[in-house]
């Protein structure tokens, strides 16, 4: 008996493939020497980035996946407990605080410093005395470390000789125990986020208002339109692309928000600044529990993936 | 200066030697503890937190080190700076890179999670015993540096927490010593604090907020007569009667008697409340005498240590231990770095370098303790000093009493309900 009578339906099938062009196998494209060349130099060059990429990037996504379902305390062999971590981690009040002030401090410092700093690249991108200077001066606190701007920040939070608090004294206004009030420690946490978020947003900002056709203005000039109206119908259009862009890193960025918490308020007082990268660490360099660790930061992906995909369609549905 | 450095570098050498001549007497008969320096040699690491910023380092690497290869020519030590607040970091990733340092400096309340995770070498492997240490520490201190019944740490230097008074303001107020019970620290306290016109805080009659909170509650626990953990340190014990007495005490101050408020001081404070007359008194560290040196010498006359009085006497420490790792490539040259570094001249230059408390009870005749009357105070009353630690757990664990006092100080929680959420916390991370 032959494979065909055996089975008759793959016998029809494979007929049939033999006898139809369309399925008939292609003939393979001839690549010439050159082109060979120029794709070995293409992966030549992604190789290291291919290679980093895997090492320091997929290799510890996997690794932090895998070791959220365990209980891992460093000394000792990772061991499988399911979704032990999870359970607990939602249990936690502590940890559901964090999320809180986290969400909280991204509604804050997002938006916010959005809006400032399309206000300034607006203002900057009109050809002003100064501009060069002013550029500067607001993206600077994008390039110095966050930690030596919390330090600066510390200075003026402080309550006995803090400049903020003498600031609000000449207008008759009391000072604060800013980062030391629950009631306060937030907000002032949130002012120092927004503030340095400004610079990085504002230069991309005017990148994309640079890129704006002039043309549009001068219509809709002639059409007697004042610059508000320019701005909310013309600019704030166009910027569209570039405001998708900023409001997904800054929520990334916001999410991660950990070294100005660090050495502002070491979560405090009585954690009402911690947030979901403060517990990821102390669950790990103070705690040693590296699977809750991970768990944790499997949460906090989970967050970012959810709130990218979000904007995503967003902004897809306007478009 | 010369012949003074000279003669410092031989008594160093001398007492390294006789640090080993100890050991080698205090030996098990297994171990071999007579090293030969001639034939000990090999590339090591040190991690330290209590050597960083430019003095430490200078002190460290141009005197006490070249004093080390004067007596150990075929060793060389790299240091690996850190401070104690990256310390768990600094020893996490090493551990779990297999890269431990072959010499470690830790805290009290260290020892016992990394020698049960078989992180540290057993010392009396080494030829220490728990009673030769125990001739030359208090047996408080050298038990710190122990866990299970082995002996993981030598005991280098103490940091101790205590009341201060500023002796100046007390007198203006009618007081003429530090107060002896909770009662007159209280009554104290409400006299010595002043308000301006609207009610803002100008001086704090009792700080405790230039201080850890969980330090500035362990100093109240302990003069409430409470303990951390039970004896076995299988439980917490913080949250009995004593323990919600001392953290009631500590929010009542606030709350009710109005003698400090929430962020009139803070640990980030540059000068010291008590330095600058902000404060009557308050918890301190010991270094305060070393910083008010530096800041307001004037001011050294009217500081006086006292003991917090309640049902017991409360005196904290913490302090700095040396120990060796398990696996040390190099565990000949390892002791010898831990035997000079904990031997009384090199001791005594860190102690001297920190303002901090020398382990080594030998060292209070020292010009160095003689001259400072924090540090002596702190070394006359160490047999009532307690320190914090006991399970396995306490690093996992310790950064949790912060909150939990501040929420109670804030009024979010009683007393009773701040300690019992934070021992449940602990008896989880316990029985985990």
């Amino acid at each position: 008996m032959t494979t065909t009578e055996r089975h008759p339906t793959r016998g029809a099938k494979a007929a049939a493939k033999q006898v139809s062009p369309s399925t008939a196998p292609k003939k393979r494209k001839r690549i010439s020497t050159a082109e060979k060349k120029r794709r070995r130099a293409g992966w030549l060059m992604i190789t290291p980035s291919v290679i980093h990429v895997g090492l320091w990037t997929l290799i510890p996504v996997i690794a932090t996946f895998y070791l959220s379902f365990t209980d891992y305390g460093i000394f000792a062999a990772p061991k499988w407990i399911w979704f032990d971590n999870y359970v607990e981690m939602f249990n936690d009040a502590v940890f559901m605080q964090s999320i809180g002030n986290t969400i909280w401090y991204t509604f804050w410092t997002v938006p916010v410093s959005m809006a400032v700093a399309v206000v300034v690249a607006v203002l900057l991108n009109q050809g002003l005395k100064l501009q060069k200077f002013y550029r500067t001066a607001f993206f600077l606190p994008q390039v110095t470390a966050t930690v030596a701007i919390a330090m600066v920040w510390l200075w003026i939070f402080n309550p006995q000789y803090g400049l903020l608090n003498a600031m609000l004294e000449t207008i008759g206004l009391p000072g604060q125990a800013w980062l030391v009030d629950p009631k306060w420690a937030l907000p002032a946490v949130i002012l120092v986020g927004a503030w340095q978020g400004i610079g990085i947003k504002m230069l991309i900002y005017i990148a994309a208002l640079q890129n704006i056709d002039e043309s549009l203005y001068e219509a809709a000039s002639l059409d007697g339109a004042s610059s508000i109206r320019k701005f909310f119908s013309i600019t704030v259009p166009m910027l569209k692309p570039a405001t998708f862009f900023v409001f997904i890193i800054s929520i990334i960025g916001a999410f991660q928000v950990f070294d100005q918490i660090y050495v502002l308020t070491d979560g405090g007082p009585a954690n009402a600044t911690t947030m979901m990268t403060y517990e990821v660490y102390r669950s790990a360099f103070q705690e040693f529990r590296m699977g809750m660790a991970s768990a944790q930061s499997v949460v906090l992906f989970a967050f970012l993936l959810f709130v990218t995909l979000i904007s995503r369609r967003v902004t897809k549905e306007e478009d | 200066m010369e012949v003074k450095s000279q003669i410092r570098r031989t008594a160093s050498v001398a007492m390294v030697a006789l640090l080993g001549l100890g050991i080698a007497a205090c030996t098990t008969g297994e171990a071999d503890t007579n090293l030969n320096p001639d034939e000990v040699s090999g590339e090591i690491s040190l991690l330290t937190p209590i050597f960083e910023g430019s003095p430490g380092q200078d002190l460290l690497e141009d005197e006490l080190l070249p004093q080390f290869y004067e007596e150990y020519p075929n060793v060389t030590v790299n240091v690996d700076y850190t401070t104690y607040g990256n310390l768990n970091e600094k020893l996490t990733t090493a551990v779990v890179s297999g890269l431990v340092p072959d010499v470690m400096l830790m805290g009290v309340g260290w020892i016992e999670a990394f020698a049960d995770k078989g992180v540290l070498a057993d010392l009396g492997e080494l030829g220490l015993s728990e009673d030769t240490l125990k001739e030359s520490y208090t047996a408080e201190i050298v038990e710190a540096g122990m866990w299970d019944g082995n002996v993981y740490a030598v005991p280098i230097m103490l940091d101790t927490r205590f009341g201060v008074a500023r002796m100046d303001i007390l007198k203006e107020a009618g007081y003429d010593s530090p107060p002896s019970s909770w009662e007159e620290l209280i009554e104290i306290a409400e006299a010595t604090t002043v308000r301006s016109g609207n009610g803002s805080l100008e001086r704090a009659g009792f700080d405790m907020m230039s201080l850890d909170a969980r330090q500035a509650f362990e100093t109240m626990l302990f003069s409430a007569g409470g303990e951390l953990f039970n004896e076995d340190a299988t439980a917490p014990a913080f949250n009995s009667d004593e323990g919600v007495a001392a953290l009631g005490l500590m929010a009542d101050m606030v709350n009710k008697y109005k003698v400090e408020d929430i962020g009139f001081t803070s640990t980030d404070d540059i000068v010291n409340p008590l330095i600058n007359g902000r404060a009557a008194m308050g918890i301190a560290h010991n270094n305060l005498w070393t910083q008010a040196m530096e800041a307001d010498p004037t001011v050294l006359d009217n500081l006086e240590p006292f003991v917090i009085q309640g049902e017991s006497s409360g005196m904290f420490f913490g302090g700095t231990l040396a120990t060796v790792a398990n696996n040390s490539k190099n565990p000949q040259a390892a002791r010898a770095l831990l035997e000079f570094l904990s031997s009384p001249d090199a001791a005594l230059a860190a102690n001297e370098q920190r303002g901090n408390v020398p382990a080594l009870t030998e060292l209070l005749d020292s010009d160095y303790v003689q001259s400072n009357r924090f540090v002596q105070f702190a070394m006359e009353n160490l047999d009532v000093a307690q320190r914090e630690g006991g399970p396995s757990q306490w690093l996992e664990v310790r950064g949790d009493f912060a909150p939990a006092v501040q929420g109670a100080l804030l009024g979010q929680k009683t007393p009773q309900e701040a300690l019992d959420d934070l021992a449940a916390l602990v008896q989880t991370a316990i029985d985990r």
